[in-house]
């Protein structure tokens, strides 16, 4: 494959591939950032060992604070403790750090525009054996509705590693998806990423595929089924869901014919969502949504679920050329 | 250890506080307000104020500074006359109530009013915040002291339970919360609507120590919040009975005046009848 990023280390499905874990590097960053920074505390809402907090605990005892499974009182308790200066991370499952305390989120956290950092684990269908109680796709939707939040979709551990201290040196709350699902390196150390800045990942073609998160692996390599198949395709990887980066969409729109967007997420209010806020405004070209649809999720492994809401790469493949070949 | 104010100091807290609710009856000409747990909040919010919290009205942020979160901000009349009698800003201020983008909502806005901590309104909240403060403040030396004041309706919010369960577990004794339990809410009893009693037994129970005083006796509210911690290592409660629209003697104990809705003229009686209620409570003090 062909890549016009120069810190873009993924070239083709066939090389050997660097997994990283999310989670551990969330871990390992914060303890790292907590060492050259004494104002990072930890919250934890019994969510310490599965969800980044256990080696800052083992660190930093005293600046880790366990409220046990009580997310509301947590994310107040963090309101509380960034008011007096300290810039606490929260992490836990989606669902319970998002939507069980979504009032703090939006009273205590952004409405204050509080430096408390939600670490969102578990999103999309990386937990999907449990069930549609835990597998949350709709977060991106709810919380970019937010005044003051920022929204980091990280798409690999060289994303991830940088995310924490991003998040730290936003003055404001910063929410940040977390997918179990080991990732693939797709960048090298010289990848900074920049909130707000998107990349273009290869500007090929005279149509867009804008991903995020672990979507953004899947639509490279859709990129290269299409480029064997005669389709060439510019990639965007949108780490920052809020605020998107207008500018570079609007560039799409006007270089590319079409665009589509991809996400581990439902196609109402998420990535495709804010894509199309966009475009409508400047240069309203033709999209296409690839995400779930408007319904709870299905059980099934996570590769089971993916290939059912048509996000492999192949299908994501099948679906561009379709859309490419449309008038 | 008792702690007793003289006659002089009774005196002048009962003029202030009669000042301030004067002072919300006249922000009232200017637009409908929760009246009734300002009012009986008052009394708590003066002696807290004046003779309780460390505090500089001069330096709104001084990090050293003892919190007041008003976690029940739909009472936050009592706290903008109470600030606006300490020096927090203009009484000015005051009488923008109900217009275009005031200072002073109908809850309270941090970002533009010195000496609110935190934005409160949507009920439940405050302790939890209050709570996050106290364990960065127990990282100082010395720690200072947060205060959240919380309404007896509220406490039917299951936050405020997550919240008084994790401060009896961290034993917090640099927090304490006050819960103005006047006994009414805005459709009716609070014991009919959810029976939240009985309050003391359940912050017990959560590992608190908890005082009950007459939320209008200036001697027992002074007294408790003196003596806060009551015991050490354990967060402090007290529980205020006081009288929902207390000083406006047509209005008291009475739940249609928790937002009063009056009709005109009705205001300029009040500020009367809160003036004889001011001056029976002179005479009372001076007996």
């Amino acid at each position: 494959m062909r890549s016009n990023y120069k810190n873009l280390i993924f070239k083709d499905i066939s090389d050997e591939a660097i997994m990283e874990d999310p989670r551990k590097i969330l871990a390992d960053e914060l303890v790292e950032l907590g060492k050259s920074n004494k104002d990072i505390v930890f919250v934890s809402v019994d969510s310490s060992l599965g969800a980044s907090g256990g080696p800052f605990n083992k660190n930093f005892p005293e600046r880790h604070f366990e409220f046990g499974i009580a997310e509301q009182n947590g994310m107040g308790e963090a309101a509380g403790m960034a008011t007096c200066g300290k810039i606490p991370f929260i992490a836990g499952y989606v669902p319970f750090v998002s939507y069980r305390c979504f009032e703090q989120v939006r009273d205590d956290v952004c409405k204050t525009n509080l430096n408390v950092n939600i670490i969102g684990n578990n999103s999309g269908f990386s937990v999907s054996a449990l069930g549609p109680t835990h597998v949350i796709l709709e977060d991106m939707g709810v919380l970019r509705s937010l005044p003051n939040l920022t929204i980091l979709s990280p798409a690999d551990g060289t994303e991830y590693r940088q995310s924490v201290k991003i998040a730290a040196e936003i003055k404001g709350p910063v929410y940040i998806r977390v997918s179990r699902i080991k990732a693939r390196k797709l960048f090298d150390n010289g990848h900074k990423l920049i909130p707000g800045k998107a990349n273009i990942l290869k500007d090929e073609g005279d149509i867009t595929i804008i991903a995020t998160g672990t979507m953004v692996l899947n639509a490279l390599i859709a990129s290269s089924i299409l480029e064997k198949k005669g389709i060439k395709t510019r990639v965007i990887n949108m780490s920052t869901i809020k605020p998107v980066d207008e500018e570079i969409i609007i560039d799409s729109a006007n270089k590319t014919r079409k665009i589509v967007t991809v996400e581990e997420h439902s196609v109402i209010n998420g990535l495709g969502a804010a894509v199309a806020e966009v475009i409508v405004k400047n240069n309203p070209v033709k999209m296409k949504f690839l995400g779930t649809p408007d319904k709870f999720a299905v059980v099934g492994s996570y590769e089971e679920c993916i290939d059912y809401y048509n996000l492999t790469p192949e299908k994501i493949a099948l679906q561009v050329a379709d859309f490419a070949r449309e008038s | 250890m008792t702690v007793a104010l003289d006659k002089a100091e009774i005196k002048q807290l009962t003029e202030r506080s009669y000042k301030c609710r004067k002072n919300i009856l006249k922000m009232m000409r200017l637009g409908e307000a929760h009246i009734g747990g300002a009012f009986s909040s008052l009394d708590i919010m003066t002696v807290l104020y004046n003779k309780v919290l460390s505090h500089n009205p001069k330096e709104p942020k001084w990090e050293k500074r003892d919190r007041f979160i008003l976690s029940a901000g739909h009472k936050c009349m009592a706290l903008y006359t109470t600030l606006a009698d300490q020096g927090y800003f203009e009484e000015e201020v005051l009488w923008t109530y109900n217009s275009f983008n005031t200072r002073v909502p109908m809850h309270p806005d941090e970002k533009v009013l010195p000496g609110i901590e935190f934005p409160t309104g949507s009920l439940g909240h405050g302790l939890a915040v209050g709570q996050g403060m106290a364990h960065i403040a127990r990282m100082e030396n010395p720690p200072f002291r947060v205060f959240v004041m919380l309404g007896d309706g509220e406490s039917a919010e299951g936050s405020v339970w997550e919240a008084i369960m994790s401060a009896g577990h961290h034993k917090l004794d640099n927090l304490i919360a006050i819960v103005d339990r006047n006994g009414l809410q805005v459709n009716g009893e609070t014991v009919k609507i959810m029976d939240t009693s009985i309050l003391e037994e359940k912050y017990k129970a959560f590992g608190w120590e908890v005082r009950t005083i007459d939320g209008h006796d200036y001697n027992q509210i002074y007294d408790a919040l003196a003596s806060v911690p009551f015991v050490k290592g354990k967060p402090s409660a007290i529980i205020a009975d006081t009288i929902k629209c207390k000083g406006l003697s047509f209005a008291e104990k009475k739940f249609e005046f928790h937002h009063w809705h009056f009709k005109e003229n009705e205001v300029d009686d009040a500020i009367v009848n809160v003036e004889n209620s001011c001056r029976e409570e002179l005479v009372k003090i001076e007996k």
